[in-house]
C-alpha cells in the first residue's frame, strides 16, 4: 500500500502523462525560484522594518517587548501566504515556509552585512527562531482544516511557545556580570563594548511600560498580550491573503449578461462550455470582441 | 563553435575587458572618515563644544588598550531646533567596532546606558579601547541626543596593527568563569538554527515531493476533491510534527534553564552625572559678530572684563571640534598629537594682543580666519535656520593657569569684499 494518494490524485486531475509532468516543471520553477525568494525577500523586508532591530541586536531582546512585538510581526506574513497556499492548494506549509524563508534571508544579512561587510561577531547578531512556532501553526491548520480554530489555538500557542523556544539561544546572554562597579548582563555588555556608532543605547526600549507589574512574570504575560495582538493580526492577515490572493473571471453568459465567477479553473474546459453552451467562454454571436477577462479585485 | 557564437563571445569578451579597464582606470578609493563635515554648522557649533580630545596612543597592536578622552562643554545656546540633552549617550564614532569599549566614564560616573546633561555643564569623558581590526581608522568622540541624533567631536587617526584572528574579549562572570564576547553562545545558536531550519525545510519537503500547485488546484475545484486530498499519511505527519516541536521546546527549555540557573534582565537605568563648570575669571558678552563668507573669517567683538588678579590673555577660539589658536595658545595648549587638519595654527587674530589687566574691562577684536571655515564646511552657517554662532575662548595667565569662556551670539554674513 503507497504512502501517499499521489496515484489518485493524478487521475483526479484528469490531467494526461504530459500535463502531470508539466505541472511538476510548473512546482519546480514556481515553489522555488518565485514563491520561495519572492517570500523570503519581502518578508524579510517586512520583518526588518517593523521588529528589525529587536532581531539583529542581543541586547534588544528583553523580557517585554522583544516577547511582545516578534510573534506579533512574524505572523503577519504567514496569515496572508497560508491563506494562500491552503485555499488553492490545501498545502499546510505556507506558515513554516514563510518563516524558513525569512531565515534564509537573516543568515544571508547576518554572514554578509553584519559579519563580513561591518564586522560584528555573530552571535552579537544571532536572530530569534520562529520556525517552530511556525511548524505548530502549519501542523494546527493540518488537523483542524481550520483558520478559524488555527487564528485561536495554533496562534495562541505560535506566540506562547516563542520565548521558550529560544531560550536555549539567548539564555547564556542573561548571566550576570559587574563591570566598574554596575551589574550588567552579558548582553547588556555586549550592546555596550562592540561600538554602533549610529545605535546609541537610549534607542533600546528595555521593559517600559506596566506589562512587568504583575508578579513580576514579565515574560509570560508579555507572551500572552502578544498572543492574543498576534490572534487579531492573524486574522487580518489572513483576510489580506484573501484580498490579494483571489483570482476570478469576468465571464459572459447566454444572454450576454457579464458576471463574475471564482470558478477559474473550469473556464475553458468542456465542462464550462456545457454548463454554459459556449465554447471556450465565447458568447455566442460575440466574435469580434473579447467577452472573457481576466481580473481580481 | 560556428561563427555566430565566437561573435557573441568576443563581444562578452570586449565587455569584460571594458568594464575591468574602467575599473582599473577610476578607481574608488575607500571612504575614511563619517560625513561628520555634512552635519549642520549649528549643531557643530552650538550643541557638544569639545576640547581637550586625545586619541591615545595612535599606535596599537591587536588586543592592546588604548583611551578615548577629553571634555566636553554643554553649550549654553542650545539651539531652538535641536531636542535638549535630556537623554544622552556617550559614543565612539568608528567604521565599525575596530575597538571593542572597555569602559566609558563621564566626569567619573560609568556611562553604561544613557542619562541627561545640563546646559552650560562641564563633562569629562574618558573612553577605556580594545583594539580589534587592524588598519587606519579615524575615530571621533560623539555625543548622542535622544531626539537629535549623534553630534560628532574631532576626528583622530588611529592604527592598529596585528591580525584580527588573534582578538579576544574575555569577560569575568559573576557566577565564575571567563567568557570570550566573540565566540560566547555561538555553537549553540548554530545548533539550535539548524535543527529547527532542518525540521521546517523537512517538513515543506514533505510536501514537495509529491504534486504541489496544478494538480491540487484542480483537484481541489472538484465535488470530493477536498477530502480526496486530506492524505492520512499527512495527518499522522502533523501529529507527529507537533508532538515533536512541544517535546524538543520543553528539553531545550528546562535543560537551559538548569544550565544558567542565575540569570539577570537586561539592565537599563539612567546614570546622574553632575556637571562640573567651566572656569574662568573673565566675562565675556558678544557685542557683534559678522561671518566673512569671500575672507573665511568669523570676526567678533567682544567686551571682556577680568574679574581675576593676574593679566590674561586671549590664545584660542574652539569651535565644532576646530581650533583657532594664536602664538599664546601654542605656547601653552599646542597638543603635538592634535590632528593638524582641523587646527590652525596662526588663525586666532587681535588687533590688540595686549594682555588685560585684573579689573579692566575693554572691548576685544577677534578674528578667526583660515581656510578651515570652507573645509570644514562651517561656511555652510550662511545657510542655517538661526544665524547665531557659539564656541570657547580660552586664555591663559603667566603661569599657563587657563581660563575658558563659552560664548554664543548672532552672527551676520558678509558675502562680499566691498561689504566688508
Amino acid at each position: 500500500m503507497a504512502l501517499f494518494r499521489t496515484k489518485e490524485i493524478i487521475a483526479a486531475s484528469k490531467l494526461p502523462p504530459e500535463g502531470v509532468k508539466l505541472s511538476r516543471m510548473i512546482d519546480a520553477i514556481y515553489f522555488l525560484p518565485i514563491a520561495y525568494f519572492g517570500v523570503f525577500a519581502t518578508f524579510h523586508m517586512h520583518f526588518d522594518l517593523l521588529a528589525g532591530d529587536w532581531d539583529f541586536w542581543i541586547d534588544w531582546k528583553d523580557r517585554q517587548f522583544w516577547v511582545t512585538v516578534t510573534p506579533i510581526v512574524e505572523v503577519m506574513y504567514p496569515g496572508a501566504i497560508m491563506y494562500y497556499f491552503w485555499t488553492f492548494y490545501r498545502q499546510p506549509f505556507g506558515a513554516t515556509l514563510s518563516i524558513t524563508g525569512l531565515l534564509v534571508g537573516k543568515w544571508i544579512t547576518i554572514i554578509l552585512a553584519w559579519y563580513w561587510w561591518a564586522n560584528f561577531p555573530m552571535n552579537f547578531v544571532m536572530p530569534a527562531s520562529m520556525v517552530s512556532s511556525a511548524l505548530i501553526l502549519d501542523c494546527t491548520l493540518l488537523l483542524t482544516r481550520s483558520w478559524m480554530l488555527t487564528a485561536i489555538f495554533g496562534v495562541w500557542a505560535f506566540a506562547m511557545m516563542f520565548n521558550p523556544s529560544n531560550y536555549p539561544i539567548f539564555a547564556y546572554s542573561k548571566q550576570p556580570l559587574v563591570a566598574d562597579g554596575a551589574l550588567l548582563s552579558l548582553a547588556d555588555y555586549m550592546g555596550f563594548t562592540y561600538v554602533r556608532t549610529g545605535t546609541p543605547e537610549y534607542i533600546r526600549i528595555i521593559e517600559v511600560g506596566s506589562l512587568r507589574t504583575f508578579g513580576g512574570h514579565t515574560v509570560w504575560i508579555s507572551a500572552f498580550f502578544s498572543a492574543f495582538i498576534s490572534m487579531l493580526m492573524f486574522t487580518i492577515w489572513w483576510q489580506v491573503g484573501h484580498f490579494v490572493g483571489q483570482s476570478f473571471f469576468w465571464a459572459t453568459g447566454k444572454r450576454g449578461v457579464k458576471y463574475r465567477t471564482n470558478d477559474v479553473m473550469i473556464v475553458g474546459t468542456d465542462e464550462y462550455a456545457q454548463r454554459h453552451g459556449t465554447p471556450n467562454g465565447i458568447a455566442p454571436g460575440a466574435s469580434g470582441r473579447a467577452t472573457l477577462a481576466e481580473g481580481k479585485s | 563553435m560556428n561563427t555566430k557564437n565566437l561573435l557573441k563571445l568576443c563581444v562578452i569578451g570586449s565587455l569584460g575587458v571594458a568594464t575591468l579597464g574602467l575599473t582599473l582606470a577610476f578607481t574608488a578609493p575607500p571612504a575614511a572618515a563619517h560625513g561628520e563635515r555634512s552635519q549642520e554648522p549649528f549643531l557643530r557649533m552650538r550643541t557638544a563644544q569639545w576640547y581637550d580630545t586625545r586619541w591615545s596612543p595612535s599606535k596599537t597592536s591587536v588586543n592592546d588598550e588604548a583611551m578615548l578622552s577629553g571634555k566636553m562643554h554643554i553649550a549654553e545656546d542650545w539651539p531652538r531646533a535641536v531636542v535638549r540633552p535630556n537623554r544622552t549617550f556617550i559614543n565612539v564614532g568608528s567604521p565599525s567596532s575596530v575597538f571593542t569599549r572597555l569602559s566609558s566614564k563621564v566626569n567619573g560616573i560609568p556611562m553604561f546606558t544613557s542619562g541627561p546633561m545640563e546646559l552650560g555643564g562641564d563633562y569629562e569623558y574618558v573612553i577605556r579601547l580594545r583594539a580589534r581590526l587592524p588598519g587606519h581608522h579615524h575615530i571621533h568622540p560623539m555625543l548622542a541626543v535622544n531626539g537629535a541624533g549623534p553630534i560628532a567631536g574631532p576626528g583622530g587617526w588611529m592604527d592598529i596593527q596585528g591580525n584580527y584572528k588573534d582578538f579576544t574579549n574575555p569577560v569575568k562572570l559573576l557566577v565564575g568563569g571567563t567568557i570570550d564576547t566573540e565566540t560566547a553562545g555561538l555553537v549553540a545558536g548554530l545548533f539550535w538554527h539548524i535543527l529547527w531550519g532542518g525540521l521546517g525545510f523537512l517538513w515543506i519537503a514533505w510536501f514537495m515531493i509529491r504534486p504541489m500547485f496544478l494538480i491540487r488546484a484542480r483537484v481541489l475545484a472538484q465535488e470530493g476533491g477536498d477530502e480526496l486530498l486530506t492524505d492520512p499519511a499527512d495527518k499522522v505527519a502533523g501529529f507527529v510534527m507537533l508532538g515533536t516541536c512541544f517535546i524538543i521546546i520543553a528539553i531545550g527549555f528546562f535543560v537551559t534553564d538548569s544550565q544558567y540557573p542565575y540569570t539577570v534582565p537586561l539592565q537599563a537605568g539612567a546614570p546622574l552625572i553632575k556637571p562640573t563648570h567651566l572656569q574662568s575669571d573673565l566675562t565675556m558678552k558678544v557685542l557683534a559678530a559678522d561671518y566673512d563668507v569671500p575672507g573665511r573669517a568669523l570676526r567678533m567683538t567682544l567686551t571682556v572684563t577680568n574679574n581675576g588678579e593676574v593679566p590674561l590673555r586671549i590664545g584660542e577660539f574652539t569651535t565644532a571640534g576646530i581650533r583657532f589658536l594664536n602664538k599664546v595658545g601654542v605656547a601653552n595648549n599646542l597638543d603635538p598629537n592634535y590632528p593638524a587638519e582641523i587646527m590652525a595654527l596662526d588663525g586666532l587674530n587681535m588687533e590688540d594682543d595686549s594682555p588685560i589687566l585684573p579689573g579692566e574691562t575693554k572691548d576685544i577684536k577677534l578674528d578667526s580666519r583660515d581656510s578651515l571655515w570652507e573645509f570644514q564646511r562651517l561656511m555652510d552657517m550662511v545657510h542655517d535656520p538661526e544665524q547665531r554662532f557659539g564656541g570657547l575662548v580660552m586664555s591663559w595667565d603667566d603661569s599657563g593657569n587657563r581660563h575658558i569662556n563659552s560664548i554664543a551670539g548672532a552672527i551676520i554674513p558678509v558675502f562680499t569684499r566691498a561689504q566688508g
